[in-house]
């Protein structure tokens, strides 16, 4: 899944930090210099039953790689620096979670969905699929100057949002197992799916000769802690956005072949299916919690996730535009076409979903990666700490203010036919 | 609530006839068992004039299942017909193949399973069906034309009903393949749609073909 979603503490919005060189992703990737320490190392495929996956790169630069050696071992040393946009890893409240899969307590566990998921998820579609070929090394060799850069940190962030989702849902799946088998075996074998794709994209980052040392990342990286009720919100959203995106990508590049620059892309038709599912797993959870979905708090918390996940979205690719753009796409409309499919989809599950295609959304979408661009090159100037906080203060008020008034912008009743109010009136 | 009521009161008979439904393989006590055998539960209608209007449709497969398993323990029923239990979701044919792209990808997705797993295809759209005909409170919330997703595989059917949501899902049986996916002849035809946002184009008319029942003629544009 691509966790897009924001913590629940918005408004206290910090400056993204510099995109170009020396980049945050920079801290966790290994860069070896041993030579011809190729293959077997890291072809390990990460089985779920692995809490960790250990990635070893491999020989000396290309020339050219954009990649200098020093620089990564620097900011390797210097720790993990996060902002609020950075692909997060999540904990919840496991106490709190077994209770609410508690089939004595809770009576509303729909347990022939779960079961049907159950069966879905054992199918393993994919089992077969996710197997590569010496196209990558090639494409990737053949990528050099600033895209083979973004690409590189797509792929890092791309595949620390898939671990992240394997870590979680390895976690639930062990917690649960006494309280509620059936959900405990779906996240596990969710956590399949996503140890699957980390582990492929992470192959793919062995193509330009880096690697993710996810076992120091599982260890060194902070876990944003959510309530249950948060978790179920922010990943149903993320794993469907993060299926439009895939799709969308795929299908944009199959219309358009010129711009496939890497083989990882034709994988995502098959790959993004998974997300999709994952995603329906958690509207089945929700379902099973109608007071997560059925009065006003669930609705104003349903608008606020629906924010957070589609401004961290947008203003996370505007900033790294030039990947878009090297895949022939145009970055803002990208975006408002996933925001606009992930709503349409997540109408029926949430209780309130945003008017996304009112214009007014996307104008102070656009307003919102202005006051970013500025809070960035506050960032990056030359003045003293001081001065650049006094200088922030007007920016974040402005970006605050433009949240909220996103927020408030008159919603758009939704949820499931099975549990919606306006159901009667529907024809079908 | 009188639709939680019937949920629990089939989870319980469920529980109680110990009726597995995961792996989509329903057991062989379901052969033979009709929609009269406990027309207090069986019927849907039933429970439509408990006075709720919420209908989930999904409520009457646990009851149903689960009655006609504790009915069919009698050993000379198992013998008798050949009727097959068929499962479906129906919706209005734009919803259903034009508007719902991910449930084109889904399908195909399964195709490609059953060609690489060599297992015979189990699912298909059938436009039009003529086992509506059965379903009065559907149809008389059915925009025409309707299409129909049908299988013999329950929850995979429960999972679509989950996936799509917009749609009504019951079950009936048949005993041939033929008679459970008779259809009538149908026009069907999409306007583009006014608002298109995607970088790709739409998936082409006539997608669907690969899943209707076998011998159908090609849909007319």
């Amino acid at each position: 899944m691509t966790m897009a979603a924001a913590a629940a503490d918005m408004a206290l919005v910090k400056p993204i930090s510099k995109f170009a060189g020396a980049t945050p992703r920079r801290m966790s990737l290994i860069y070896n210099d041993n030579n011809n320490n190729k293959s077997g190392s890291f072809s390990r495929r990460s089985s779920s039953s692995r809490s960790m996956i250990r990635m070893m790169s491999t020989s000396a630069p290309t020339s050219g790689s954009g990649a200098p050696p020093r620089q990564s071992k620097k900011a390797s040393k210097q720790g993990i620096k996060e902002t609020l946009l950075t692909p997060r890893f999540y904990t919840t409240d496991f106490d709190e979670m077994e209770t609410l899969f508690n089939t004595e307590i809770n009576k509303n566990l729909n347990q022939a969905e779960f079961e049907a998921l159950l069966q879905e998820f054992k199918t393993d579609y994919n089992q077969t699929h996710f197997v590569r070929n010496k196209d990558f090394k090639e494409a990737a060799d053949k990528m050099q100057g600033p895209l083979r850069q973004i690409f590189v940190e797509f792929l890092e962030r791309s595949c620390t949002a898939e671990f992240s989702g394997f870590l979680l849902y390895k976690e639930l799946g062990r917690r649960l197992k006494k309280t509620n088998p059936v959900v405990a075996e779906i996240f596990s074998l969710m956590s399949r799916d996503e140890a699957r794709h980390a582990g492929f994209l992470n192959k793919g980052l062995s193509d330009f000769n880096l690697a993710l040392d996810l076992g120091f990342l599982t260890k060194a990286r902070k876990y944003t802690f959510f309530k249950p009720k948060f978790i179920f919100y922010a990943t149903y959203l993320s794993e469907k956005i993060g299926y439009w995106r895939y799709i969308t990508i795929y299908r944009h590049l199959k219309a358009n072949p010129e711009y496939q620059c890497y083989p990882i892309f034709k994988y995502f038709e098959n790959w993004c299916q998974d997300e999709n599912r994952h995603g329906d797993f958690f509207s089945a959870l929700m379902k099973a919690q109608p007071q997560f979905l059925n009065d006003w708090k669930a609705k104003l918390w349903a608008r606020f996730f629906c924010l957070s996940v589609y401004v961290t979205m947008y203003l996370n690719d505007c900033q790294r535009t030039a990947f878009y753009e090297g895949i022939g796409l145009n970055t803002k409309e990208f975006d408002m076409h996933v925001i606009i499919e992930t709503n349409r989809t997540t109408a029926r599950i949430f209780p309130a979903v945003l008017d996304v295609e009112n214009p007014e959304f996307k104008m102070r979408l656009d307003r919102m990666v202005e006051i970013n661009q500025k809070l960035i090159a506050v960032g990056e100037s030359e003045d003293i700490s001081l001065v650049k906080n006094l200088k922030r203060i007007p920016l974040i008020a402005a970006l605050a203010s433009e949240l909220l008034a996103t927020y408030l912008m008159k919603p758009i009743e939704s949820g499931s036919v099975d549990i919606a109010e306006f159901e009667p009136q529907l024809v079908y | 609530m009188p639709v939680s009521t019937a949920l629990n009161l089939g989870y319980l008979v469920s529980s109680i006839a110990n009726v597995p439904t995961h792996n989509g393989q329903k057991p062989l006590l379901l052969h033979g068992a009709t929609s009269q055998s406990l027309p207090l539960l069986a019927s849907p209608n039933h429970l439509l004039k408990l006075g709720h209007t919420k209908c989930s449709w999904r409520t009457t497969t646990p009851v149903r299942t689960a009655v006609a398993a504790v009915q069919s323990s009698d050993p000379s029923e198992k013998q008798e017909s050949e009727l097959k239990k068929y499962h479906f979701v129906v919706a209005n044919a734009k919803f259903m193949l034009d508007e719902e792209e991910h449930f084109k990808e889904l399908l195909f997705e399964r195709l490609r399973l059953y060609g690489e797993r060599e297992k015979e295809q189990d699912f298909w759209l059938v436009i039009e069906p003529k086992f509506l005909d059965k379903f009065a409170a559907i149809t008389k919330r059915l925009k025409r034309p309707a299409v129909a997703l049908v299988s013999t595989n329950g929850p995979w059917i429960t999972f679509m009903k989950l996936r799509l949501d917009r749609v009504l899902q019951e079950s009936y049986e048949a005993d041939s393949l033929e008679e459970a996916l008779a259809s009538n002849p149908a026009n069907i035809e999409f306007e583009k749609p006014d608002k298109w946002s995607a970088p790709y184009p739409k998936y082409e008319y006539g997608w669907w073909e690969p899943f209707l029942p076998p011998g159908s003629k090609p849909a007319k544009v």
